[in-house]
């Protein structure tokens, strides 16, 4: 059984954490998706009346993946705590 | 059932805009159009189409955008003619390619301002039948831009009289209002259609609630006020003082003009009254009453159109009114090369072509 003051209702310390883990992971890749879901179209719009714009837009389009890599770093410090 | 029918009676339960079902693609639409605004022509290229012949021109246009146009239509058409049915394709064209890459409210926005180009081609249509214009005449002025297509139009052009085009008008909204066409009355149902446009844009847009919609609002109604100005210019200018003539050439639903209180007004106190608009900084310096043509305030009224819709777009880059900007600018460039097409046909002079371009 694990001790009440450091556990939730139904996990252990470590299932915790792995929850945590998770949630950063899962919203920051939400919200990456989202921002990129705008700009992406966009890019594709003025690459469709400029192929040139296509390295602009392919950079423009990824910079949003930070919020990711940020959630997955906060995911690793998470676990390894 | 009471709450069947409230469910799905006719009567929409939904009290906010009017809005046509899907999402709309706002990011796609906006950005897409404004990489077809930097193709258009730079200001820097019209003192130099100023120096070109009528060939040249065509050339320098083949060379452009419209080289799509002007080599569809070359074997058909030369000179003016061919760039005058190029500059309508391509704008037929563009315009059908914004309501393409539209959805959703977007879309229905588009639509209904693009109303417009159905307007002008039955105006032109009645305007050719009447003055016995040969069909290739009255299907050089076409520009399939609204809902009917340009087959459709054709048939029309190719009627005998304006009765039968009426009659092929049959199931438009625009029946009611050509049956009181008797062939004498042309400017009153001229005058009658677009406010008919307009009217029927203010209802497409409904009671604004949205950004996108009020931001729409916002420029058409700068439109009607510029229309209006224009109008009471030329007015006041011809003599025209009565209330009950100038009334019914106004158009309702403009922005900041009163058009009732303007119209009665003499020529001087008329521009006096102006001088609390936000047009007077456009158009000051070019009142004067010995003015002796209004070239130059008209040019300057669509050039602060332009501008300001411009200005609306950058304000708010994620709504329709790039779009819209989009719309007018192009316009602007097909009617500034037309223009200058048609003006060196007629050989007029270049000083003369440059006061009736809108260079932005």
């Amino acid at each position: 059984m694990t001790d009440g003051a450091t556990a939730g209702l139904f996990l252990d310390a470590a299932g915790m954490k792995a929850l945590g883990a998770s949630i950063a992971i899962a919203v920051t890749g939400l919200a990456s998706a989202i921002a990129e879901k705008d700009i992406g179209t966009a890019a594709i719009g003025a690459m469709a009346e400029n192929e040139g714009l296509f390295g602009k837009g392919l950079i423009l389009t990824v910079i949003p993946e930070t919020i990711v890599i940020f959630g997955l770093v906060v995911a690793l410090l998470i676990n390894s705590a | 059932m009471p709450l069947l029918e409230n469910l799905w009676g006719k009567k929409p339960s939904r009290k906010s805009d009017k809005k046509k079902k899907g999402s709309s693609n706002y990011a796609y639409a906006v950005t897409r159009v404004r990489a077809m605004k930097s193709k258009l022509l730079p200001k820097e290229s019209y003192p130099r189409l100023l120096n070109m012949g009528i060939d040249e021109i065509t050339r320098f246009i083949q060379e452009s955008e419209y080289k799509n146009d002007v080599d569809e239509l070359a074997m058909k058409y030369s000179g003016g003619d061919l760039a005058e049915h190029a500059l309508n394709r391509n704008l037929a064209l563009t315009y059908d390619k914004l309501v393409r890459i539209t959805t959703g409210e977007l879309n229905y926005l588009v639509v209904a301002y693009l109303k417009r180009y159905d307007i002008w081609n039955i105006k032109t249509l009645l305007r050719g039948k009447l003055y016995n214009a040969s069909v290739e005449d009255i299907l050089e002025s076409l520009i399939a831009a609204g809902e009917f297509t340009y087959t459709s139009m054709s048939e029309l052009a190719a009627k005998a009289t304006y009765q039968e085009v009426i009659e092929g008008l049959k199931y438009t909204e625009y029946y009611p209002l050509l049956q009181k066409f008797d062939g004498t009355n042309l400017a009153y149902i001229e005058n009658e259609l677009d406010k008919m446009y307009y009217a029927g844009l203010f209802e497409a847009i409904g009671k604004p609630r949205s950004k996108d919609r009020k931001l729409f609002t916002k420029v058409v109604k700068l439109e009607v006020d510029v229309k209006n100005l224009i109008n009471l210019f030329r007015l006041k200018k011809a003599g025209v003082v009565q209330l009950d003539e100038i009334m019914p050439l106004m158009i309702e639903g403009g922005l900041e003009l009163k058009t009732e209180k303007l119209a009665s007004l003499q020529y001087d106190e008329f521009v006096n009254e102006l001088q609390r608009t936000q047009y007077w900084d456009a158009i000051s310096g070019v009142t004067g009453s010995d003015m002796a043509s209004l070239n130059t305030l008209e040019s300057r009224l669509t050039r602060y159109y332009l501008e300001s819709s411009t200005i609306l777009s950058h304000v708010s880059p994620i709504t329709v009114v790039p779009i819209l900007d989009y719309i007018i600018h192009k316009n602007n460039e097909a009617t500034n090369l037309r223009i200058i097409f048609r003006g060196k046909e007629t050989g007029l002079s270049d000083e003369l072509i440059k006061d009736q371009l809108v260079i932005i």
